[in-house]
């Protein structure tokens, strides 16, 4: 085991000298920041004013602001909403699941995954309530005791997402802020001032002693063995908002694992998106190297290639069952009115990614980055696509129409992005967007001859 | 709600004064006695609806009218079912008369111009005011009324007597030629009664009587009486001749796409064919033999076939009817084709059978010529004084009439409108009436008919407002004549003490029954029973009439079923509710064959410019299968520029490609006058339409057929074989409620009898029927609905959007639509609403519990409780849940929300609503019958849907289905009954269709 962990280790991260390299590398990005943050940093406020402003128009005006109407009742928002849950996802699945599994690879980028879950999630959450009716009531979706003897309705696949989501939040935050600890305390070591201050606030006295790294260890597993199952769950029971429906396009069996590959793919390829650039501007290219990046972009093929098997199924029984109303829904979905969103789908999801069939692609950095940037905008067309085609030709012909997302939704779906890069950037600057601790165990002798078999489990 | 003092002292006054209800008129008058049609209680109780009878004024047709106000106002008007003309029915515009009574933008007072300017006066000026005019106007005063009730009438010309001048009657829509025909034909100076429920064979030569003839309602429901298939398997055939499918040609069994002006010949060439030598045709049979089938045929643009097919039918298929063009197509020749079809009857011997010539309408029959005189007297400036009331020529009539230069050239313009028109708007003194519903009047729908008007409420106090009777009685006194009361209420009063008889009993008793029943028959003789055709003594032709111009496309202008000739262009019900026949709401459409279309690359919405040789204008295309090639067509009534804020610069005005000619010899106005270009402009504009598929059915089961042949009369109702249900159960298919048996009467479904849905035999399962083989597409259950349930109309904007909030649609569907040759027409009409689920798909996707099923099976929504996820109406297959996108309610003006209904919420922002069984009507049913100790259930028909009462065709049912007695599951009981899609997604809906029937084969699905 050890021989293989060192060699994995030396094969990680060749050009790691020494331990303490980790250390400065790492925090030094937490150091004062340059211009181009600065001016990422004031877009994304300027980004997350206009996601406000649009939202308080449409909470004094009415949803009428939006493009909605009454054949399709859903849009924009929740296809944001479904889009923001996937990206969340591989944050989790490479933190818990592949600690699991022992991915070799995991170290160097999980830190920035899981940041990116929470955030993800945090703006996934703001859409449930940004599509009410009357946002003001949206408590009433909590079972929360009252003297009317009110309850939400349990058989409610919304009510489900409740949980889902919030749950999924509490448990990715809590992993996320946990496996950090260690990580904050070294930060908090070189820190002055205020910032040192922060720092012994949130590192919760953590002085790295045995006794805390066991512990550590202990709940870390408990942690991701918690979190597991989450990222199968909690992506299903968003399908079920569809496929519980009796809507054609939405009421289909293959719908949650169809989703939770779609989940990840759609995190991994954000995940290549946001750290291309933080390896190239913090020089972190000897903690991220080519292999890493190579292996997301596996994941990214193999997820694509479920998701296109998905499309394909989908096309097959509709056409296999026979079902008029069936068939020319997903008639519809290929040469309707939404045609060109559905072959963005088809194109940025299934035939752009056949690429990474390439070692030289997977390999080629911008190559790499701009597959991911189309692998997301193909992945947010996918739910406009199930979402607005579907019920924009339903069963009664009469009272089809058609959706137009109003400016109102575009500033929202543009300020989400926003919203999300506005806490990433603080992010960034705050907490060390590589794990340190980790980095460190899985790096080559002789900075460590043998590993114990009691950290193994700390690993 | 400003108006919480007034409202009280009202309720006070009422309280008061016992047993009738007591309106004190303008507060110094002394108080006129009203009578509400239903045992009144010791005074009026707050929350409880009274009821008053009257006539609707809202088109010609005048039909009776009960009036549901609530604490003193006006909330719902509904048909009067003792009245012979509406028979307990009503039209759209007769609901959206009430949007005419709180018209926002009514005139708060009299006004005179002055200055140039109009401004404000009070009634004693503006009384001494006219009184001075007339005075020094010395005799030449005219006066131009629209169609009066025969009290005003004779009052106006009492009044016009006295001051020296005349009265000239001014019918925006007419029947002008049909009355002329009748005068040449037999020598009756009247209009002919139909018998349409009792023909056999209906022909319409063009004739829209379902639309805007008439009489709408009547007719429409003679119509679904003839046309319905009965328990006897007999079915009556309707066949509509003309170059346009109205809403009545969509009807049709068949549709012969005649020329324009084709009817008179097609119709004496069938008269030919029908008389032979028999001579059936008196002095008609030389002009009879001139109309050859086979030449006659290839001009009208139809075989000769089926001219002789169509003959032998009308002879054979007997009783037969044809009715002659109607208001809607006024061609040149429109008497002699009004007189060809008179003929026709008559050689089938329909005369004294299916046609009468007594007892027929009696208004709108007055033609353009009349005007056209004051017109030029007018212009030669022979009117020093000229009164308009209830009409408006200065929108209605062609600019080539010259109405607008001669009406403004009279020294002194008075108008009487209630609200601003376009002929006020030119006035110098206006004396705004009051609403009929305001008002004391009577009309005569019939000869000896008299209906009695009531005032339903005080004056809306807006407007100072005051009854035109009133005015003329002052203005009279004024100049020192007596015209015979103080007031109108008495000079009505004693006008029909006048025709009161001593048989009748005494007045004071026949009067008090008579306003309670709203009507008092006089006997009249029958005049003409014997009459014979006579030799025509004006000179006519029977070709195709001469069209000006040299453009390709003739087009035809006819009568909007909303807004008939644009005065009800200012509501915003009207302007929202679909149109019949195309869907589209709002703005105006020209109606091109998409063949035409397709030629000159047109898709719909495409702008193109009109150009007749009289103007030109610019609108947008509407691709409609349901016209001839060579034709294009605009609805009258849009376009206004002075007539409100809903009204004004919405659609365009087809009267402006119109030249002013009168025909011959009826001097009825000419509206199918020229052909026209048409050129693209290369813009366009989306039209607000409702409909989402061209209407297309997409090969799904939502409103199937069943031919005549295949049914099996007497045969009851089989349920569906449910097959593709019964398949996934047979393969392990996981199916959560049992598919079999499930009729609306197994609600609660299995699974679910639990605390109140235990006991389903206790309860009532609420469940409604339609048959489509009588719906005609009229659209009034839709207005109905909108009045009753406080639903909000949104603008065009939003119906652009998709968000039109209707909780009642009427679906249309074209199966077959030819209009190259004569052939079978089939035009499916489906009133779509909540289909109160059994198994309803909204229910458990809301996450806050705010629609479920009540245990009589009613689909509930609870406003207070959405949270507006619009995961139901997602979820809904049938797409009736309509969302509150804005505050839209918030948005109608002060005193247009006066007619909100009090037992029924106004929803905010961000709910769904949706229909739910006009569950305020059932509550207050299940209060009475739980008060007055006959248990839970009220009895059948003691409660009626808005929908359902509204409809003319009867076509609406509703009850307690569990009961094998009740109406609706005696109709449900039905071989033709299916539900909406329940057999792909087993919904079990409790609301049951009956299959159109068709003479032609029709295919299983679809």
């Amino acid at each position: 085991m050890a021989t293989a962990t060192t060699e994995r280790g030396a094969l990680t991260h060749p050009d790691v000298e020494r331990l303490s390299d980790v250390n400065t590398d790492i925090l030094k990005i937490l150091s004062r920041p340059g211009k181009g943050w600065w001016a990422l940093f004031l877009l994304a406020a300027a980004g997350v004013g206009v996601f406000f402003t649009s939202w308080v128009i449409q909470l004094v005006r009415g949803i009428g602001v939006s493009g909605l109407n009454d054949p399709v009742g859903w849009g924009v928002y929740i296809t944001c909403f479904v889009f923001w849950v996937g990206i969340a996802h591989s944050g989790t699945l490479i933190s818990a699941i592949l600690f699991l599994f022992r991915a070799p690879w995991r170290q160097a980028v999980y830190r920035t995954a899981e940041a990116m879950t929470v955030f993800a999630v945090m703006t996934a959450g703001l859409f449930p309530l940004i599509h009410l009716g009357r946002m003001w009531h949206g408590y009433w979706l909590f079972p929360y005791p009252n003297s009317r003897f009110l309850w939400p309705n349990f058989k409610s696949p919304l009510i489900w997402d409740v949980f889902a989501v919030t749950t999924y939040f509490t448990v990715s935050a809590t992993f996320f802020f946990l496996g950090t600890i260690p990580d904050i305390a070294a930060a908090r070591d070189g820190a002055t001032g205020l910032r040192k201050r922060f720092y012994q606030v949130i590192s919760l006295g953590w002085r790295g002693t045995d006794r805390q790294w066991h512990h550590f260890g202990k709940a870390y597993i408990f942690l991701a063995a918690l979190a597991t199952p989450l990222v199968l769950s909690v992506h299903s029971v968003v399908s079920w908002d569809f496929a519980m429906a009796i809507v054609p396009g939405w009421h289909a069996t293959i719908f949650a694992p169809y989703f939770v590959a779609g989940a990840i793919y759609s995190g991994v390829a954000m995940v290549i998106t946001l750290i291309v650039p933080m390896r190239k501007v913090w020089g972190l290219e000897k903690y991220v190297t080519t292999k890493h990046i190579d292996a997301l972009a596996k994941l990214c093929l193999l997820t694509s290639l479920i998701v296109l098997y998905s499309y394909l199924c989908e096309f097959f029984l509709a056409w296999y069952s026979g079902g008029v109303i069936e068939r020319a829904s997903f008639w519809n979905r290929l040469f309707g009115p939404y045609w060109w969103a559905t072959w963005t789908m088809l194109t940025c999801n299934g035939l752009v990614p056949i690429m990474l069939w390439f070692k030289r692609v997977r390999h080629s950095i911008p190559a790499l980055w701009v597959i991911s940037i189309f692998v997301n905008i193909g992945m947010w067309f996918e739910r406009y696509v199930i979402i607005v085609t579907s019920l924009h030709h339903e069963y009664e012909p009469f009272a089809w129409g058609m959706y137009r997302p109003s400016h109102v939704e575009v500033g929202i779906l543009v300020g989400s992005f926003a919203w999300f890069g506005f806490w990433f950037l603080l992010f960034t600057r705050i907490l060390p967007p590589v794990a340190i601790a980790e980095l460190k165990e899985v790096l080559p002798p002789p900075l460590r001859k043998i590993r114990k078999p009691a950290e193994e489990a700390h690993a | 709600m400003t108006d919480g003092i007034k409202r009280r002292d009202f309720l006070k006054v009422l309280g008061v004064t016992g047993a009738g209800a007591t309106l004190a008129g303008c507060s110094t008058k002394p108080a006129e006695r009203l009578l509400p049609y239903l045992t009144m209680p010791e005074d009026i109780t707050p929350g409880v609806a009274t009821w008053y009878t009257t006539v609707c004024e809202g088109c010609q047709a005048q039909c009776g009218m009960w009036v549901r106000t609530r604490e003193g106002r006006a909330v719902k008007v509904e048909g009067n079912p003792n009245h012979p003309v509406s028979g307990g029915a009503l039209c759209s515009k007769g609901h959206a008369t009430l949007q005419q009574l709180y018209n926002p933008d009514r005139y708060a007072g009299p006004m005179v111009r002055e200055n140039g300017a109009l401004r404000p006066a009070t009634w004693e000026e503006a009384e001494t005011l006219l009184s001075q005019r007339i005075q020094s106007a010395a005799g030449n005063a005219l006066f131009v009324s629209g169609h009066m009730g025969p009290t005003m009438t004779r009052l106006v010309d009492q009044f016009v007597g006295a001051v020296g001048g005349r009265r000239v009657q001014y019918d925006a829509l007419s029947e002008a030629p049909l009355r002329e025909a009748m005068r040449i034909a037999f020598g009756v100076d009247a209009l002919p009664k139909y018998d349409i429920a009792g023909a056999r064979l209906l022909l319409s030569f063009g004739n829209d009587f379902i639309g805007s003839g008439a009489s709408p309602v009547e007719y429409g429901r003679d119509f679904s009486r003839m046309s319905a298939v009965d328990e006897h398997g007999s079915k009556g055939r309707f066949v509509f001749l003309g170059p346009r499918l109205s809403v009545t040609g969509l009807n049709a069994d068949q549709w012969v796409p005649i020329k324009p002006g084709g009817e008179a010949s097609v119709a004496l060439a069938m008269a030919n064919i029908i008389a032979g030598d028999s001579g059936a045709a008196g002095p008609y049979d030389a002009v009879l033999r001139a109309f050859d089938p086979r030449t006659t045929a290839q001009a009208a643009g139809v075989s000769e076939d089926d001219i002789r097919d169509l003959a032998d039918r009308f002879k054979n298929e007997g009783p037969s009817l044809a009715l002659g063009p109607g208001m809607g197509a006024h061609h040149r020749n429109a008497t002699a084709a009004n007189l060809a079809v008179l003929i026709l009857n008559a050689v089938a011997g329909n005369v004294g059978r299916t046609i009468s010539l007594d007892g027929g309408p009696t208004q709108a029959a007055r033609p353009y010529a009349d005007v056209e005189g004051a017109i030029g007297a007018m212009a030669g400036g022979q009117v020093g004084v000229v009164m308009v009331h209830g009409a408006n020529p200065a929108f209605t009539l062609p600019s080539g009439s010259g109405f607008n230069d001669a009406f403004g050239s009279v020294g002194f313009k008075v108008s009487f409108a209630q609200a601003p028109d376009e002929t006020s708007a030119m006035a110098d003194l206006i004396l705004p009436d009051n609403h009929f519903l305001e008002s004391w009047g009577d009309s005569e729908p019939r000869p000896g008919l008299m209906t009695l008007r009531q005032p339903v409420m005080l004056p809306v106090p807006h407007f100072q407002s005051k009854h035109t009777g009133d005015v003329l009685l002052s203005v009279g006194k004024r100049l020192g004549h007596d015209l015979g009361g103080a007031t109108f209420y008495e000079y009505l009063r004693a006008a029909h003490e006048d025709l009161h008889t001593p048989a009748m009993g005494e007045f004071e008793t026949a009067w008090q029954d008579a306003l309670k029943k709203g009507l008092v028959q006089h006997d009249v003789a029958p005049m003409h029973a014997d009459a014979q055709l006579r030799a025509p003594d004006a000179a006519l032709t029977f070709d195709a009439p001469a069209l000006d111009g040299d453009g390709d496309l003739t087009l035809l202008v006819y009568p909007s079923p909303r807004f008939g000739a644009g005065e009800f262009a200012n509501s915003p019900w009207m302007l929202e509710l679909p149109d019949p026949v195309s869907k589209i709401t709002w703005h105006s459409w020209l109606e091109i064959n998409p063949e035409t279309a397709d030629a000159r690359g047109l898709e719909n919405g495409a702008f193109v410019t009109v150009t007749s040789p009289y103007g030109s204008l610019t609108v947008p295309v509407w691709r409609y299968p349901g016209i001839r090639e060579d034709a294009v067509a605009l609805a009258m009534g849009a376009g206004h520029t002075d007539y409100g804020r809903y009204a004004n610069g919405n659609g365009v005005n087809a009267m402006e490609l119109l030249p002013a000619v009168s025909e011959q010899p009826s001097g009825a106005l000419v509206t199918i006058a020229t052909k026209v270009t048409i050129v693209p402009t290369g813009g366009g504009r989306r039209l607000a339409t409702v409909e989402g598929s061209n209407g297309s059915q997409e090969g799904r089961p939502i409103a199937p057929a069943v031919a005549l042949a295949s049914l099996t009369p007497g045969a009851g109702h089989e349920p569906a074989d449910e097959k593709g249900l019964k398949e996934l159960q047979g393969v392990g298919g996981f199916v959560p409620v049992d598919a079999q048996g499930g009729t609306p009467e197994a609600f609660p479904l299995q699974g679910s009898r639990h605390a109140p849905y235990d006991k389903p035999e206790e309860t009532a399962r609420w469940a409604m029927a339609i048959d489509l083989d009588k719906c005609t597409g009229c659209s009034a259950c839709v207005t109905a609905c909108q009045s009753e349930n406080n639903v909000p109309f949104v603008g065009e904007d939003q119906v652009l959007m998709g968000r039109e909030m209707h909780w009642m649609r009427i679906e249309r569907y074209y199966e077959k639509v030819d209009a190259t040759a004569a052939s079978d027409l089939d035009v499916r009409f489906l009133p779509m609403l909540c289909q109160q689920c059994g198994n309803a798909p909204c229910e458990p996707v809301c996450p806050v519990f705010a629609t479920y099923s009540t245990p009589e099976g009613v689909n509930a929504q609870i406003y207070n409780r959405c949270v507006g996820t619009r995961y139901c109406a997602n979820n809904c297959p049938y797409k009736v849940r309509v969302f509150n996108w804005y505050r839209f309610t918030d948005a109608i003006p002060e005193p247009l929300n006066w007619q909100f209904n009090p037992d029924c919420t106004v929803r905010d922002n961000g709910v769904m609503e949706k229909c739910s069984f006009c569950m305020q009507r059932v509550r207050e049913a299940e209060n009475r019958v739980a008060l007055e100790d006959r248990g839970s259930i009220p009895g059948d028909g003691e409660v009626l849907m808005a929908c359902q009462q509204s409809c003319p065709a009867e076509a609406i049912v509703w009850g307690n289905i569990r009961d094998p007695n009740s109406r609706v599951a005696r109709v449900s009981a039905n071989q033709r009954t299916y539900r909406v899609l329940n057999e792909e997604i087993n919904t079990q809906p409790a609301v049951n269709y009956l299959k159109k029937v068709t003479f032609h084969e029709v295919e299983a699905e679809g």
